[in-house]
């Protein structure tokens, strides 16, 4: 099947990058008539009045606002933090599948919060200026995303892992790690700020397929071939870094982040996603060495099992994804 | 001095150690996965009888330690298996306790076992552990990715500890000493917390 | 990521405690693993008398020297948890506090004097204080919310106050630091005897 998959991959591979260029726009975010919408008026600094604009259908939604924020109808007492934190709504269903919060800031453009069954909550925030508290929220909630983002993305750490395997140890992994990480920020950030967008599914398959090329490198190299990634692995990791970024970047624009702090929230996120790649790599490298000390290593007969289940797994996502 | 030192820091550690894994459980964010590798985590009845087992068979020597490598996860997917059709016996708990107080007195004792009794050590606790991993399983949860969790977290557990035992043994004198006297604790709480279990159960009727 | 810090605030709050031994034992035994290790941990440091006879226990180890400073921190949780058991067991043992009062001067007075006995003799007096340290942290247990949590918490502190001792005990090696470690023991000897005083009611 591997023998096979290298033809395949550079088609597949082609195509998204195809897409990618085309910068196509992302789907319009579909309407539904059970629409809810709340507005919040700040009326002295950290103090709303709220109102149903256009009143939910299921008389039971209830707004929850962030922990610090006291909501008694029709009014809502946030204190000098404000409105920041996690907006969500309760008893959001089958009757009502999406309620907007809209803020109108006393001193500022408005900012729209939607949330759906399928995004259960948003996240409110203002620009920080030089508030350290908001900062430190802005922080604590987008480097948390970011960590739990990457270590659930089971496709890209099965990328790292198959980096680590190629690349083995030092100072070239180091170089081929960080180029990953240049890459993905890169694109990260083209596709948030809305530069290139792709459409999900093939975007989906081609990180499936950046897999399946990893896998096929490892079997390569343990045959004795040198492959590209043997070759250049920081330029392979790069390339490949701009195709995973664009993954995140998916994952970070379905929390509908407000514009002003669009930025920030970048940063902090990327910052998640590098802490969380930098403790799976730290794992894999500390078991790595455990079998070392335990001398726990493969036969020579099943050296090749690891590459093959990795080739094996991404090549289902890849034919389920397309 | 610097030996003193690490010691410290690893006491530190071994004193820390249990509160962040529960902080982690309090936002089990990270799907199935992570709360199946963090649960046996933050219960030092596992955690504990891993860690003893791993510096057991460090002290076996790398050649027989690589097994417990293998074993030990492949019985703890044998036991959560199991107990997706057997009920976990009411016994498990004196049995969990039994295990730690037995690994912590062979640690302290730092015993040469026999590869097969250092195998069916390992076993004997990867079913049961398994089996109690797999019995806090609410209907919600993800049978697959809980179970994979706990499996992972087991191996890294084990196998980061049998690297680290064997990696730390070749040295000083007094190291062998430090780990037979961890052991020696481990024995000790395990002695305590099974004499209680027990004096609560005849009390119980 | 606050997670990570609180840990270390309370390993703080549990330093700062310990700064102050004289003021009475925390009878938060809450719920959760890290409560139950906490409260544990504290317990024996909270416990001055406990405290200084298990450092007396560390220093008597390292200024005998070969085999007690090795066999003294493998056994020492043993004999403790035998006396643990009978705590737990709620059999009624008179005299604890004054004979743990007394352990503490005996132990004292043998690091002070550079006593050398046997190390069987040296083993049973270990022993005798192993036991009934044992056996008052064994009569707590049963009110732990977390007991494994409890246990692992004392033994972990006990272990440290040894090795604190052994450390001290290191410096036997020179001729003012075998001084100033037989210093150490008289000034166990003499907190020994404040508890023994207190414990059977002479002084408040």
């Amino acid at each position: 099947m591997m023998r096979f998959l290298p033809r395949m991959r550079w088609l597949g591979a082609l195509g998204a990058l195809l897409l990618v260029l085309c910068g196509l726009a992302q789907a319009a975010r579909a309407h539904e008539a059970t629409m809810a919408v709340l507005t919040l008026r700040e009326i002295a600094p950290g103090r709303f009045i709220g109102q149903w604009t256009m009143p939910p259908t299921d008389p039971t939604l209830q707004p929850i606002f962030p922990p610090h924020c006291r909501w008694e109808a029709p009014e809502l007492i946030c204190g000098e933090r404000g409105l920041v934190g996690r907006l969500s709504f309760m008893g959001l269903g089958s009757k009502q599948s999406v309620a907007t919060i809209r803020v109108l800031p006393h001193d500022g453009p408005m900012e729209a919060y939607t949330v759906s069954a399928a995004k259960p909550f948003a996240t409110a925030a203002r620009n920080p200026g030089t508030d350290l508290v908001v900062w430190r929220e802005l922080a604590e909630t987008y480097v948390n995303l970011g960590i739990d983002h990457i270590l659930r993305g089971i496709d890209h750490l099965l990328f790292v892992l198959g980096l680590i395997w190629l690349v083995r140890g030092g100072w070239k992994l180091v170089k081929t790690i960080t180029a990953f990480t240049v890459g993905h920020s890169l694109s990260l950030a083209a596709a948030t700020f809305g530069w290139v967008g792709v459409p999900e599914r093939p975007l989906n398959a081609a990180i499936a397929l950046s897999i399946v090329f990893v896998g096929v490198e490892i079997v390569k190299l343990q045959r004795g071939e040198e492959g590209l990634t043997a070759r250049y692995p920081w330029t392979v990791a790069f390339a490949f870094g701009l195709l995973h970024g664009l993954g995140f970047a998916s994952a970070l624009t379905s929390l509908g982040i407000p514009q002003a702090t669009l930025p920030i929230a970048l940063l902090f996120f990327n910052v998640g996603v590098e802490i969380g790649q930098l403790m799976f790599v730290m794992v894999v490298l500390a078991l790595l060495w455990a079998h070392r000390q335990a001398q726990a290593l493969l036969p020579r007969w099943g050296a090749a099992i690891p590459a093959y289940v990795i080739g094996s797994v991404a090549s289902f996502w890849f034919l389920t994804r397309i | 001095m610097r030996r003193a030192a690490r010691l410290l820091a690893l006491a530190a550690a071994l004193a820390l150690t249990p509160g962040v894994a529960e902080a982690h459980l309090v936002d089990t964010r990270l799907g199935d996965f992570y709360s199946g590798a963090l649960h046996p985590l933050t219960d030092l009845q596992q955690v504990l009888p891993w860690i003893a087992l791993a510096v057991l068979a460090a002290f076996q020597g790398a050649a027989r330690a690589r097994w417990v490598v293998l074993a030990f996860p492949l019985a703890l997917l044998a036991g959560a298996m199991a107990e997706m059709v057997l009920q976990l016996p009411t016994e498990a708990p004196i049995l969990g306790l039994v295990l730690v107080a037995a690994m912590g007195l062979a640690v302290a004792a730092a015993a040469r076992l026999p590869l097969p009794a250092l195998i069916a050590l390992a076993v004997v606790a990867g079913l049961l552990h398994g089996a109690q991993n797999a019995a806090t399983m609410g209907p919600a949860t993800d049978r697959l990715l809980f179970i994979s969790g706990m499996i992972a977290s087991g191996y890294a557990v084990v196998t980061l500890g049998i690297g680290a035992a064997i990696a730390f043994l070749r040295g000083g004198t007094w190291r062998p000493i430090a780990l037979r006297a961890g052991g020696s604790w481990v024995a000790a709480v395990g002695i305590m917390v099974l004499g209680l279990q027990m004096m609560t159960r005849a009390a119980a009727g | 990521m606050m997670t990570r810090i609180a840990p270390f605030s309370r390993l703080t709050l549990a330093l700062a405690l310990c700064a102050i031994p004289l003021a009475p034992a925390l009878a938060h035994t809450g719920s959760g693993v890290q409560e139950g290790v906490l409260s544990g941990f504290l317990h024996p440091l909270l416990g001055p008398d406990h405290l200084v006879a298990m450092v007396a226990v560390g220093l008597w180890g390292a200024q005998l020297g070969n085999p007690a400073i090795w066999v003294l921190p493998i056994t020492f949780p043993l004999v403790m948890a035998v006396g643990g058991l009978l705590g737990i067991s709620g059999i009624d043992i008179p005299f604890v506090e004054p004979l743990i009062a007394i352990s503490g001067i005996a132990l004292g007075m043998m690091v002070a004097l550079n006593v050398r006995p046997p190390l069987w003799a040296a083993a049973i007096l270990v022993g005798v204080f192993a036991v009934f340290h044992g056996y008052a942290h064994g009569q707590e247990l049963p009110e732990a919310a977390d007991a494994v949590a409890y246990a692992v918490g004392f033994v972990v502190a006990t272990g440290m106050l040894h090795l604190l001792g052994i450390l001290i005990g290191v410096l036997v090696r020179w001729e003012a630091g075998a001084a100033a470690v037989r210093a150490c023991g008289a000034a166990i000897g003499c907190v020994g005897f404040y508890f023994l005083l207190g414990a059977v009611g002479i002084i408040a």
